[in-house]
């Protein structure tokens, strides 16, 4: 797990990159967590996110599970290959998992999320 | 945190019965604590998952006819009229609400044992040495040829934690219960049928065998002390208290469950897939 990455408590992770665009992805301890992915449904380029709410769905053999944007802002890109190969969110969740790329609103809200240790202590603290 | 909550309810239609649940989890959310609703159907409905595209659900002659709602939870298709409805929200902050396979099996783990009270042998799936390859019993299905998750009913489907039950034939073995999750941010609403009896509503495929049809001599459970067994069990491994309230939880939470049902009742939701 990379140490530049934030994580929101929904378990969604964010990438800072140039221009105000930062990347979101499903940690590992979620994606392990799911078990057996089977579909995914991704928003549309250009779709305005809130901060917490909604931005796609993940279904796996026993549960459907809402993505929460961890920022406010506009999607930018979209990783459209995932849906067709979700074995990448387990096989390399912080790089070819990335889901979407957004671009935020207000940078500052990237402060309101945990960093690596914080994030490690939450899933630390959750029964497996 | 350690505490059980259940509600049993009057028989209500699709929309209002998923409004329903959606209010139960965020009631559970609220309360911080285990939280389930048993129910009915007006009528014979077919609930599909959230996932499962409107089409498939067109596709099957059977089924034609009947009311359709669709799950906010995952899973696939049930016929519900002749099973044991239930909703049960755990707070994501609650050691069962952590992942989706310590809730499925807490709350299967519990049925197998108030199954059990009634002299039923039940087991999860995947029942360790009883379930050769291509055999499973279910009518209608063959082998596990087909990858579980294009097959279009839940009682079709085999997951780690279905419960099964001996079949109609010598070494094969039927489903009687699924279950499926939502997930949301705090809290996880799911929901599990409990297949009483094959639903005489339809035929073909869409008919599955349920405890009573597999039961060789034996009484069947009588739906209400059969959840009154489960919920008992169900706080004993909690290690926790059982409520078992008197009124129903339609009735206490109307405006709000009337509310949420606008949106299970439109095609935008229902068609959505």
């Amino acid at each position: 797990m990379a140490a530049d990455l934030k994580f929101a408590k929904t378990h969604e992770w964010v990438r800072s990159e140039a221009n105000g665009v930062n990347t979101v992805g499903i940690s590992s301890y979620a994606v392990e967590a799911l078990t057996d992915l089977v579909f995914m449904q991704l928003p549309p380029v250009g779709k305005k996110v809130k901060a917490g709410e909604s931005f796609g769905e993940i279904e796996s053999v026993k549960a459907v599970s809402d993505l929460y944007a961890p920022i406010s802002g506009e999607i930018v890109e979209v990783n459209t290959a995932l849906p067709g190969k979700l074995e990448t969110l387990g096989k390399d969740p912080y790089g070819e998992g990335w889901v979407v790329r957004i671009k935020a609103d207000n940078p500052a809200e990237l402060d309101n999320l945990l960093d690596r240790g914080a994030y490690e202590s939450l899933v630390g603290s959750q029964p497996h | 945190m350690n505490t059980l909550t259940i509600w049993w309810d009057t028989a209500a239609d699709g929309p209002t019965n998923m409004a329903a649940d959606e209010c139960l989890a965020a009631e559970a959310e609220r309360r911080g604590s285990l939280l389930m609703r048993f129910y009915d159907w007006s009528t014979t409905t077919i609930s599909l998952g959230g996932f499962q595209k409107i089409e498939d659900a067109r596709r099957v002659g059977e089924i034609r006819g009947i009311p359709l709602v669709r799950r906010p939870s995952g899973g696939g298709a049930i016929v519900h009229g002749s099973d044991l409805t239930y909703a049960a929200a755990v707070p994501k902050s609650h050691p069962w609400g952590a992942s989706p396979q310590v809730f499925y099996d807490a709350l299967h783990g519990a049925m197998v044992e108030a199954l059990a009270e009634h002299e039923i042998d039940a087991r999860p799936y995947p029942a360790a040495g009883a379930l050769p390859s291509g055999v499973d019993g279910a009518v209608g299905s063959d082998a596990r040829s087909v990858p579980d998750e294009s097959r279009f009913f839940c009682f079709d489907r085999r997951a780690a934690g279905d419960l099964v039950m001996a079949g109609p034939t010598e070494g094969s073995f039927s489903k009687i219960m699924g279950s499926a999750q939502r997930r949301l941010a705090g809290v996880v609403l799911q929901h599990g049928s409990l297949l009483l009896h094959g639903n005489t509503g339809v035929g073909g495929a869409a008919r599955h065998l349920g405890v009573t049809d597999l039961l060789a001599d034996k009484r069947p459970p009588e739906s209400v002390g059969l959840s009154r067994a489960w919920g008992r069990r169900i706080a004993t491994a909690l290690g926790g208290s059982l409520h078992e309230q008197e009124a129903s939880f339609l009735s206490a939470h109307h405006r709000d469950i009337a509310a949420l049902a606008l949106r299970f009742r439109e095609d935008r939701w229902t068609a959505r897939r």
